[in-house]
């Protein structure tokens, strides 16, 4: 391994969990241990792109409770669902998603504004997938409004965007923890934080229906991506996967200090091992 | 890393601390020669290891492979419960045996 070796976090897709990602980030920075690249899929994206930013720990927690809460939910978009019955009145299309994204799309501007790929402190990939081809499509150019609001389309429930001539979709329907990304980008020393979708016993609304069969697929992709890139490759993947004793849900943003603290002590448990490895 | 070796009808190999970049070369040279040395049947007691990376994850499919060409089988026993997390994720469950206990894993060989 070099000297100094390159570092990449991956923080995969996880919704509200993703936010382990700044106590990862809180850890290392208390450390000194600095990371050279960011990729990021779906919830992680927005971890990643605030990290890649240069905000301060503070500004990351701030900046994810306005972007992430209930009220992204709030208003539902009738026409697609009205689409999904009459399809030629309405026509039905890959624009098709049950909750409106027009506040999604507010509080990700008043975030990232007219920021760019370009702005960023620490190079950054967002993993998004393309809807008509079912392509990996990882972004590295270009808004980061786009590349955020590409990689959380949540299948049936936000519609694709557009980005250039692609419409895409939510990351994790292609690659929910993109380790090899950065391992293509020529990290040697991967940490790599993941979760699983939670599976909830009770389905009792077309929408947590929808969450369901599209979590069962998730999980069993990112266990197949994770053990295909661990088996495979050179680089030292390093698994940070923080115990979550209480139940996080999609929207459960007031849950977001606990993962926070979490993240931190699943990292602290690694730092020797991270410290050592990076010859430090 | 440590390694400790207990003979029997099958041999026992406790690893402890961590498995990784710095130290699967050690562990996979160990169990590979074990097993050459005529011990294709292995137990490997996970019971005090903290830590595992992808390099170690890679060390116990090498050694696993190594065992099976030997006519023999790698079988993993009492993981702690970040370890078992790790082994799950990463499929282990699919292709390795793995037992709660160390008596269990006995138990399997017959």
């Amino acid at each position: 391994m070099a000297e100094k070796p390159r570092i990449a976090l991956v923080v995969g897709s996880g919704s509200v969990k993703c936010a382990a990602a700044l106590g990862l980030w809180k850890a290392l920075d208390h450390e000194g241990i600095p990371i050279d690249m960011l990729v990021g899929c779906s919830g992680g994206s927005i971890y990643a792109s605030t990290m890649s930013l240069g905000f301060s720990l503070d500004e990351c927690i701030e900046y994810t409770q306005t972007l992430w809460n209930e009220k992204v939910t709030n208003e539902k978009n009738w026409r697609a669902m009205l689409s999904a019955v009459f399809p030629k009145m309405f026509k039905f299309g890959h624009d098709f998603g049950m909750i409106s994204d027009r506040q999604m799309m507010k509080n990700l501007h008043q975030v990232f504004g007219d920021k760019t790929f370009a702005d960023t402190k620490i190079p950054l990939t967002i993993m998004t997938t393309d809807f008509y081809t079912g392509e990996q499509v990882p972004l590295s150019s270009g808004k980061i409004v786009d590349a955020i609001r590409a990689s959380i389309a949540i299948p049936f429930i936000w519609s694709a965007h557009r980005v250039g001539d692609r419409v895409l979709i939510d990351g994790a329907a292609s690659n929910p923890m993109p380790v090899d990304i950065a391992i293509k980008e020529g990290a040697e020393v991967i940490l790599a934080m993941g979760f699983q979708a939670p599976l909830p016993s009770k389905v009792r609304s077309v929408s947590r229906y929808a969450f369901h069969i599209n979590g069962i697929m998730t999980n069993n992709l990112y266990q197949s991506n994770f053990a295909f890139h661990n088996a495979v490759h050179h680089a030292e993947i390093i698994p940070i996967f923080p115990d979550f004793e209480r139940s996080i849900r999609l929207f459960d943003t007031d849950q977001i200090p606990y993962a926070i603290e979490q993240g931190e002590k699943a990292t602290q448990e690694q730092i020797p091992y991270i410290r050592k490895l990076l010859n430090l | 890393m440590e390694i400790n070796i207990t003979k029997g009808n099958v041999d026992i190999i406790a690893v402890s601390g961590s498995i990784d970049a710095l130290t699967s070369s050690e562990l996979v040279k160990t169990l590979n020669d074990h097993i050459h040395d005529g011990h294709p049947n292995v137990i490997v007691d996970f019971g005090k290891v903290e830590f595992m990376s992808s390099a170690g994850l890679r060390a116990i499919l090498a050694s696993v492979k190594e065992a099976r060409a030997a006519g023999g089988d790698f079988r993993l026993a009492s993981p702690q419960p970040g370890i078992d997390k790790v082994l799950k994720m990463a499929g282990f469950y699919n292709i390795v045996k793995i037992y709660p206990t160390v008596e269990e894993a006995l138990a399997s060989f017959g």
